[in-house]
């Protein structure tokens, strides 16, 4: 289209006059009340422990919402997800039933912040959007007659081919929507394909769900999202979830729409925290983000420095350490000497087609905390002291935390044995993958095996049925919760309702580990998860570990110490896995720290497990053998559990088949807490490192 | 009065003969244009676009708005509507909103209480337990600790020697469920007749034994209907808009008859 030249300076004149009158105003910094008119129920008044209680719960779910989620076939709403964490029952998109074992503590429903609430929009015929032409892939794609796993084909390439294509999709410059969307610094207006109003609309509905769902002492619920944001080139994961401490949240999620530097995003809750509103970030899936999680410069590459490092760690306290799709803590290759590094590796990364191998450094919490100390060394401050949780990422509503009960997290893509590589594939789902492989041009993604024909390895095989996050508070209020996370006195599950404490102090032998006020006389005496440990001259403090059982899962094995530190003159950093106590009896070996094998073993005909090997709590009083005053460390406890029969042995077993050769068969259930950061006495002589280019700080 | 429901209905098929010979509808090819209509179309445009049109746009809208009219009669004739799945769940769809308005927003007071008397389970508060426990782990000869404990307890003795719970010692008003998820399932048959103020077991638990001591118990119990009106009117609308469809679904349903071929073969 070509304008004259006269209506190109009205343009210009007509903006200029429309800036001179509202300038740019932010529309992701307008807050809305969310609360709903609750009915007043007759409650008890909520009882508060001081000893504090463990919560459990999950911070990281989709429903229909999600543009994902939607092509999946996921037409759970914000409320199903809700009723399923207290309880209830809710159908899967393949038809059954999931439900929980036992009700959660806490939810939060997080879809991602980019095109919320649109692909259903767009699906749905009778809205004005989905009369565009490029909505017509997206018509009816969740009718009843659809809802099956052979409509992946369909759906694996709307979300891989079409959806890529159709949300970037501008308007041209001129368009009176472009000036809209820079005025109100709303990039997302600009997009054809997006319509404010449905995702406000859809916004609000998740604010509402969360509001009505949230019953304080009962159980509590978070208003949040995920901002979904990945590195340009390399596609490495940058993902967060997003919650808010109350029922005030902005109008809109901010996205990567709006920016994909996480950064940026720390800037826009730290003014949401000017006007009164709280909320902090999790990232998640470090695994999958190609090493650039937990980098040694910021999202541009300058040097990280101590502004960095302090609004990082204002916003992103904890780390989401495990999920479905993988556990984060370490790595075989950052960890040689740690014999349970090789757990649930995920090695692809986030969301890439082909699937890409994801670089280990820098992915992992554990190699992040060493980063820290040694920007710390530098002077520059640490960005990586944060703590951890767990949580699923489902995308059905429905977290899958139980082996016996899995359904993974892609509702009708992996919501089958066959489907996510556990059995053989039957011949009618080969001759449906070879036609779709034709169809849309993709790779056959089978493999021959012993059994049978499977999917090919890589991909649905290495996620698993994992994780919770779990809160010391007094009460289960949204107030208390939200502290919790806020002072990282948090610990992670691989999906079992395992407890564990962790208490280091200088005075800590003076505590009688069968006294009543153990927990009292802890607290008072030391720190908990979570918390810093400042040196007292050259003391070394003693650490009390402590941990239960969950009742319906496997009994305890073990409890270690995993320690971080960086050597105070050659700034090397290193790391070293103590076993603190063992079950059965058993005792350590000094010289190698690890327990003897308590014998333990599961029945791969039928996944039993050994009777009466293993404990119903473990407990103990530990010092470190090798302290050094002198280094910057940190330290957290890992508990493991007796092996059981890993989900993919489940499903094999349920169809009568062998376990698939090449995963494993077995997994130990374990739960990490957060770390206790050991701060030594700065000395007074000034190290200035890296030649002097990095300033000394003072 | 029978009178003038005859008079009614002869005058009633006087206007309708009258309107069937003014308004043949075979041939009607008339489109008129509500100015209602077309004043939503234009503001409709101007929201998206964000300004007036000029003259020659809305003589395009109403070009359009013609056109569309003109094929969809047309279409009309040729039967195009019928077995259009869209169309279908689209006039489905309309059906059911209109089937979910008619719900009044404030049902009568008698309508309110039958609805609480049917559904009281749902308000029941259940029965809730304050207690404290001392707890012997497993693993420690905790059976004849506790019976050890329980002795010197009967005894008035000072010093009893039991274990700390990682979960704490005090329990305040924890329902059943409550008590089975911190001390697993088998442990909450203990409460079954248990006695106030006295130190009752050992019984075991998933981690170990535990002795009792109940404080407090209140009876499960339904609030009445004045305490919590507000709740069940939500309620009451919340159910009432999804059964409103389904009943209405289910009254003509009668009046149909589905036929399906069963031999067909998939």
């Amino acid at each position: 289209m070509k304008l004259s030249k006269s209506s190109i300076v009205l343009i210009v004149v007509l903006g200029l006059f429309l800036i001179y009158m509202f300038g740019q105003s932010e529309s992701s910094l307008e807050i809305v009340d969310f609360s709903v008119d609750k009915p007043e129920t007759k409650t008890t008044s909520i009882a508060s422990n001081e000893d504090r209680n463990p919560y459990y719960g999950d911070l990281h779910v989709h429903t229909k919402y999600s543009f994902d989620a939607y092509v999946f076939g996921i037409t759970a709403t914000p409320d199903d997800a809700y009723r399923y964490a207290k309880g209830e029952g809710i159908k899967h998109p393949m038809g059954y039933e999931m439900k929980l074992r036992e009700p959660l503590d806490f939810y939060a429903v997080t879809d991602h912040g980019i095109f919320l609430g649109m692909v259903e929009a767009l699906a749905d015929t009778t809205t004005k959007i989905s009369q565009k032409p490029f909505a017509e892939p997206f018509h009816n794609l969740n009718r009843p007659e659809n809802m099956n796993d052979s409509s992946f084909g369909e759906r694996a390439n709307l979300f891989s081919g079409v959806l890529r294509g159709t949300i970037v999709n501008p308007y041209p410059y001129w368009h009176p929507k472009v000036i809209k969307a820079w005025l109100t610094k709303n990039t997302a207006v600009a997009l054809k394909t997006f319509d404010y109003d449905v995702h406000k609309s859809a916004w609000a509905d998740i604010a509402r769900s969360a509001e009505e769902h949230n019953d304080p002492g009962k159980f509590t619920s978070f208003i949040g999202y995920e901002f979904t944001s990945s590195t340009n080139v390399e596609g490495g994961n940058l993902h967060r979830n997003v919650i808010f401490n109350s029922s005030e949240a902005p109008i809109r999620p901010w996205s990567r729409i709006d920016s994909i530097n996480p950064e940026d995003l720390w800037t826009w809750m730290d003014k949401l925290r000017d006007k009164g509103v709280d909320s902090l970030a999790m990232p998640h899936n470090s695994n999958g983000s190609n090493g650039q999680m937990f980098e040694m410069e910021t999202f541009r590459g300058y040097p990280i420095d101590n502004a960095y490092a302090e609004k990082r760690m204002r916003n992103e306290p904890i780390v989401e350490i495990t999920q479905v799709k993988g556990t984060s803590e370490t790595h075989p290759l950052l960890s040689p000497d740690d014999d349970w590094a090789d757990f649930e590796i995920m090695n692809k990364r986030i969301g890439s087609r082909p699937p890409t191998y994801s670089m280990a450094p820098g992915g992992y919490v554990r190699d992040a905390y060493l980063r820290g100390l040694t920007l710390s060394w530098t002077r520059q401050g640490n960005p990586y002291k944060f703590g951890l949780i767990g949580s699923s990422d489902s995308h059905t509503g429905a977290g899958a935390y139980d082996e016996n009960n899995y359904w993974s997290k892609v509702g009708l893509l992996d919501g089958t044995a066959q489907a996510r590589g556990a059995v053989p594939l039957t011949a009618d789902r080969v001759r449906m993958l070879r036609e779709y492989a034709e169809e849309y041009k993709q790779p056959l993604g089978i493999s021959e095996e012993e059994q049978g024909t499977y999917t090919a390895p890589g991909f649905f095989d290495q996620w698993g049925a994992s994780g919770l996050a779990v809160a010391w508070a007094e009460e289960n209020t949204r107030d208390s919760i939200f502290a919790a996370f806020k002072r990282k006195e948090t610990f992670a599950t691989t999906g079992t309702r395992t407890a564990v404490r962790f208490f280091a102090g200088y005075d800590m032998q003076s505590i009688d580990l069968n006294s009543e006020s153990l927990i009292k006389e802890a607290y008072a005496k030391g720190v908990t998860m979570g918390a810093d440990l400042m040196a007292e001259g050259t003391k070394s403090p003693d650490f009390i570990v402590w941990a239960q059982r969950d009742k319906n899962g496997s009994p305890l094995q073990r409890i270690q110490i995993i320690k971080g530190w960086i050597d105070p003159t050659s700034s090397v950093p290193s790391e070293m896995v103590y076993d603190v106590v063992c079950s059965d009896g058993l005792s350590v070996d000094p010289v190698t720290n690890r327990c003897p094998d308590n014998g333990a073993r599961v029945n791969i005909n039928d996944c039993s497990i050994s009777q009466d090997i293993g404990a119903a709590e473990l407990k103990a009083t530990w010092s470190d053998p090798d302290f050094d005053p002198g280094s910057k460390s940190f330290y957290y406890v890992r508990v493991l559990e007796n092996p059981t029969c890993r989900w993919s042995t489940w499903d094999a077993i349920k169809a009568g088949l062998k376990p698939r050769a090449g995963l494993h068969q077995t997994i130990q259930e374990r739960a990490w807490t957060s770390p206790i950061w050991y701060i030594p006495q700065e000395d007074d002589l000034d190290i200035i490192p890296l030649a002097g280019s990095v300033s000394s700080g003072d | 009065m029978r009178k003038r429901i005859v008079i009614f209905l002869i005058v009633g098929f006087l206007i309708y003969l009258i309107d069937v010979f003014l308004n043949p509808d075979e041939d009607n090819k008339d489109i008129y244009i509500s100015d209602q209509e077309l004043t939503s179309l234009i503001t409709a445009w101007k929201s998206q676009v964000g300004r007036d049109p000029t003259d020659e746009e809305i003589v395009k809208i109403i070009n359009n708005l013609v056109e569309e009219e003109i094929l969809y009669r047309e279409a009309l004739l040729l039967g195009l509507d019928k077995e259009d799945r869209i169309i279908k769940r689209r006039l489905a769809q309309k059906i059911t909103f209109l089937k979910q308005e008619t719900l009044s927003e404030n049902p009568d007071q008698e309508v309110l209480r039958q609805f609480y008397d049917a559904n009281k389970e749902k308000y029941f508060i259940k029965p809730s337990y304050s207690f404290t426990h001392l707890f012997f782990a497993k693993e420690t000869d905790s059976e004849a600790r506790s019976i050890q404990a329980l002795n010197d307890l009967l005894a008035d003795k000072k010093s009893i020697d039991s274990d700390p719970y990682l979960l704490g010692k005090n329990f305040t008003e924890k329902t059943l469920e409550e008590i089975a998820r911190n001390f697993g399932n088998n442990f909450i048959i203990a409460f079954d007749g248990m006695e106030l103020n006295k130190w009752s077991g050992p019984f075991e638990s998933s981690f170990g034994h535990h002795l009792v001591l109940l404080r407090d118990y209140q009876d499960g119990f339904y609030p009445s209907f004045n305490e919590i009106r507000d709740q069940v009117l939500s309620d009451y609308l919340t159910l009432n808009k999804e059964n409103a469809v389904n009943q209405y679904i289910n009254n003509v349903k009668s009046e149909y008859r589905i036929i399906i071929n069963p031999n067909l073969k998939f």
